[in-house]
């Protein structure tokens, strides 16, 4: 059967079901010994790992909502309580979820004991964690990192090193617990051993046929989310790799006729990966997306001082913290560097840090490398707010462009 | 006064110093550092939303970017702004702002478009260390693009008339909040929208007459001292030991919440039918209170260090890191100042309004306060519906 279908599934998408499982009995175990932390996706997790601080992830949890077809009835959740269905659904999911856990059959979290927010993804984060915190009575600690307009200045990462400094402090304090340098190392080692081997998954997309598709990596993409710093997740990468590698070798591609390689930039829609399924059934494949590449930085250091320099640095550094230049570069080296033929630009309602400017960064991609692209509008998690038949149309007539 | 004649009027006070030969430099985040922008031979002015121009902006924002920043867009697509020699964006305060910026040096690469970023940390030294070395880059680049390097001179100078303006501003609030009938609320709006549209030394004496005039009454009152006593509590935000207010004469409604000035909310109680000239005492807006009670820069140490400290003074913003310590200030001001109503507004697509107001309509439940929450954009599109509302809202707290 697994042959018909447009695109082919990876053999270790079944390890990765594990690892959730794992991570989600791991979670539970810290909530009940007052260890859990729920951290937000571009936090530097190095540190709470290495002082045994066992982090969660809430947007993480609202990918699963959204999978799970439930994004609008939990989001309403929220939204009864008085938040506004205006605000980013992973938010709504997270504050509607935490409400009322009993209704939502997956994707609610363990109570935590402290919120970890770092707003190098957007503004959006400490609003969220503190309508958490009045949740959960768990405090906030927000890691300020200023948005870059172009290198990172000497004060900026100053500013982020003090504010690493109050994070070991605030953990010190609310954990009970001490950041030791050799397990600091070790963890940041596992980290970026753990980012090195996913990134080499996502280079291995240069190849022709490429070798994951975009949800592949979607999918794929949540260990290093959430359990970059320890040993499984390395090991969930090396298997990656060796698959990817195989499939490379082998000159297997993710779906079964590539014809057009597209980018694609932005969330996915959660609740509708077979979009990119029903792509694939016209020869359409994704081998680059501006999301996942987000994680590329490795944390590198010899002592204490040093890691939270390179943390400062590599945090600052994100995608998302960057200005739109940057996002424009990013997009055209990736354009070029995967031989694309045209780019899709998922408009997501949700996030403004990451969608306001693609209106007019559409145009500048176009005019840099010659190919075509497209913005469609919807959302991550909240279906109400997703018009498939017009998205339909819209990417149809992107694709008429190569015909 | 209607809000668009506030806007013709700013525009006009703008035209005027323009054909003067001075150069004004628009901002839109409240917190400017005034004195630094003065000292550059520059008039701080607030960049205002006007309600009659819509829907100039679709090629290049998605609606879901705020109203305000819909709403300035139009303008600037439109050539409906005042002559601006700059404008300045705040950065690492909200997602709408980060971005718009972005866009706006794309589309009209043409203009000067500064960026002064912010930090949300409520990182004491390190904050204001972090602030003052984004305000020195930024006085730098107004002495480059401008050719006026920072005067001594003038930075003294404005750190006295922004202190004029402010004190006899932060005087004429409290005044509001005490006795009401001693000064109405479109006075204080329109003092603190002619500050906000550039503070001269016409706005200063104008807004000094008044607190002149009030002054005497308050005297015979023999509340002198208790107008400073508030004064000082709402600048050090702690009304825990101000003695709780009593003038209940009326019902006392606050309003909290959106990025929009005094004016705008005078312009909207206009038409509510049955509301009386003392029944709103307090705004906490983010043009108006907050832009107001700024301690003043000091002039010891470095100047953008000083200038740091004073814009982080001021009262925390939605955007900023500090909900409980707002909560707890927003409790005290509800019990201690006799509040019977609050409203709590929200700009459309404004994620740090939308997110805090919940918090803030919970913290007033817990006080005892009913309140009304007004979902805004800047075109005031649903009008009838908001006065509408504000009606109802002032009617059911009669009848308790
Ligand atoms: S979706 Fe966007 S707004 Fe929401 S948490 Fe992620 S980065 Fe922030
Ligand atoms: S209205 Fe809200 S979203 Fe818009 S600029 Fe102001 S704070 Fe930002």
């Amino acid at each position: 059967m697994n042959d018909e279908k447009p695109y082919r599934k990876l053999e270790t998408q079944a390890l990765l079901q594990q690892i959730a499982f794992r991570h989600g009995m791991e979670a539970m175990a810290a909530s009940e010994e007052g260890t859990l932390a729920w951290v937000s996706s571009g936090f530097p997790v190095e540190i709470p790992v290495a002082m045994n601080v066992f982090p969660t992830y809430p947007e993480q949890a609202g990918a699963i909502i959204g999978a799970t077809k439930i994004g609008p009835e939990v989001c309403g959740f929220a939204e009864d309580l008085g938040y506004s269905q205006e605000l980013c659904s992973y938010a709504r999911a997270s504050i509607g979820s935490t409400d009322r856990p009993d209704d939502v059959a997956m994707g609610a979290l363990p109570k935590p004991q402290a919120l970890l927010g770092c707003n190098n993804i957007c503004g959006t984060i400490l609003k969220w964690y503190d309508a958490n915190s009045e949740q959960t009575g768990a405090p906030v600690f927000l890691l300020d990192t200023p948005p870059l307009e172009a290198e990172q200045k000497p004060h900026h990462r100053a500013y982020v090193k003090q504010g690493l400094e109050r994070l070991i402090e605030f953990l010190a304090k609310t954990f009970n617990t001490t950041l030791e340098e050799d397990r600091f190392r070790e963890v940041s080692d596992l980290s970026s051993r753990a980012i090195k081997l996913w990134t080499q998954s996502l280079k291995a997309c240069q190849n022709k046929p490429s070798p994951l598709n975009c949800a592949d990596r979607f999918l794929t993409m949540a260990p290093v989310v959430s359990s970059r710093g320890v040993e499984h997740c390395t090991e969930f990468y090396e298997v990656l790799l060796a698959e990817v590698e195989d499939r490379v070798k082998q000159g297997i591609g993710a779906i079964r006729e590539e014809k057009i390689r597209l980018l694609w930039d932005n969330i996915p829609p959660w609740f509708i990966l077979r979009f990119f399924n029903q792509l694939a059934a016209q020869g359409v494949v994704f081998p680059a997306d501006t999301y996942t590449h987000a994680w590329s930085g490795a944390v590198e250091g010899t002592d204490t001082d040093s890691l939270l320099d390179g943390i400062a640095d590599i945090y600052s550094n994100v995608y998302l913290n960057k200005n739109l230049d940057a996002k424009v570069d990013k997009m055209c080296q990736l354009i070029k560097d995967f031989d694309l033929d045209g780019f899709v630009m998922f408009s997501v309602r949700s996030c403004k840090r990451y969608s306001l400017g693609q209106l007019v960064s559409k145009e500048i991609v176009t005019e840099r490398t010659g190919v075509p692209g497209v913005v469609i509008e919807g959302d991550m998690v909240d279906s109400r707010l997703f018009n498939e038949a017009q998205i339909q149309t819209r990417v149809d007539a992107l694709l008429e462009m190569f015909v | 006064m209607s809000y668009p004649e506030v806007i013709e009027q700013s525009n006009q006070v703008l035209k005027a110093l323009v054909d003067a030969g001075e150069r004004v430099l628009g901002y839109i985040y409240p917190h400017p550092p005034h004195e630094i922008i003065i000292a550059h031979g520059l008039k701080p002015s607030l960049v205002r939303t006007n309600p009659s121009v819509v829907g100039a902006y679709e090629a290049s924002l998605q609606t879901f970017s705020c109203s305000l920043t819909r709403n300035l867009f139009s303008q600037r697509v439109n050539n409906s702004f005042p002559q601006l020699a700059g404008i300045v964006f705040s950065g690492n305060t909200c997602d709408a702002l980060q971005n718009v910026g972005d866009v706006w040096r794309k589309r009209f690469p043409k203009d000067n478009v500064f960026r002064l970023t912010y930090p949300v940390g409520d990182l004491g030294a390190s904050s204001v260390d972090f602030l003052a070395m984004e305000i020195k880059a930024f006085s730098d680049e107004l002495a480059s693009l401008y050719g006026e390097e920072f005067s001594e001179s003038s930075f003294r100078e404005a750190i006295m008339l922004l202190d004029e303006i402010r004190n006899a501003l932060q005087l004429l609030y409290c005044v509001r909040i005490l006795h009401p009938s001693l000064i109405s609320y479109n006075t204080l709006s329109s003092l603190v929208g002619e500050f906000l549209t550039a503070p001269t030394q016409e706005a200063a004496d104008r807004i000094k007459m008044t607190w002149n005039e009030v002054l005497e009454r308050i005297e015979n009152m023999g509340q002198r001292n208790k107008v400073g006593q508030l004064r000082d509590s709402l600048l050090n935000h702690d009304l825990s030991d101000f003695e709780t207010v009593i003038d209940t004469s009326g019902p006392r409604i606050a309003v909290i919440g959106g990025m929009i000035e005094p004016n705008t909310v005078a312009g909207l109680l206009e038409n509510v039918h049955g509301i009386s000239d003392t029944t709103l005492v307090l705004d906490m807006l983010s043009f108006g209170f907050k832009t107001v009670f700024t301690p003043p820069v000091g002039i010891e140490d470095d100047p953008y260090e000083e200038s740091a400290r004073s814009i982080l003074g001021a009262h925390s913003e939605p955007t900023q890191e500090g909900l409980p310590k707002r909560i707890t200030f927003l409790k005290d001001v509800l019990t201690r100042l006799s509040i019977h109503g609050l409203i709590v507004c929200e700009q459309s697509f404004c994620d740090p309004d939308e997110f805090e107001s919940p918090s803030l309509e919970r913290a007033a439940k817990e006080v005892g306060v009913p309140t009304v929450k007004l979902p805004l954009d800047s075109e005031l599109s649903d009008r009838a519906r908001i006065e509408g509302r504000i009606q109802t809202f002032l009617e059911t707290i009669d009848d308790n």
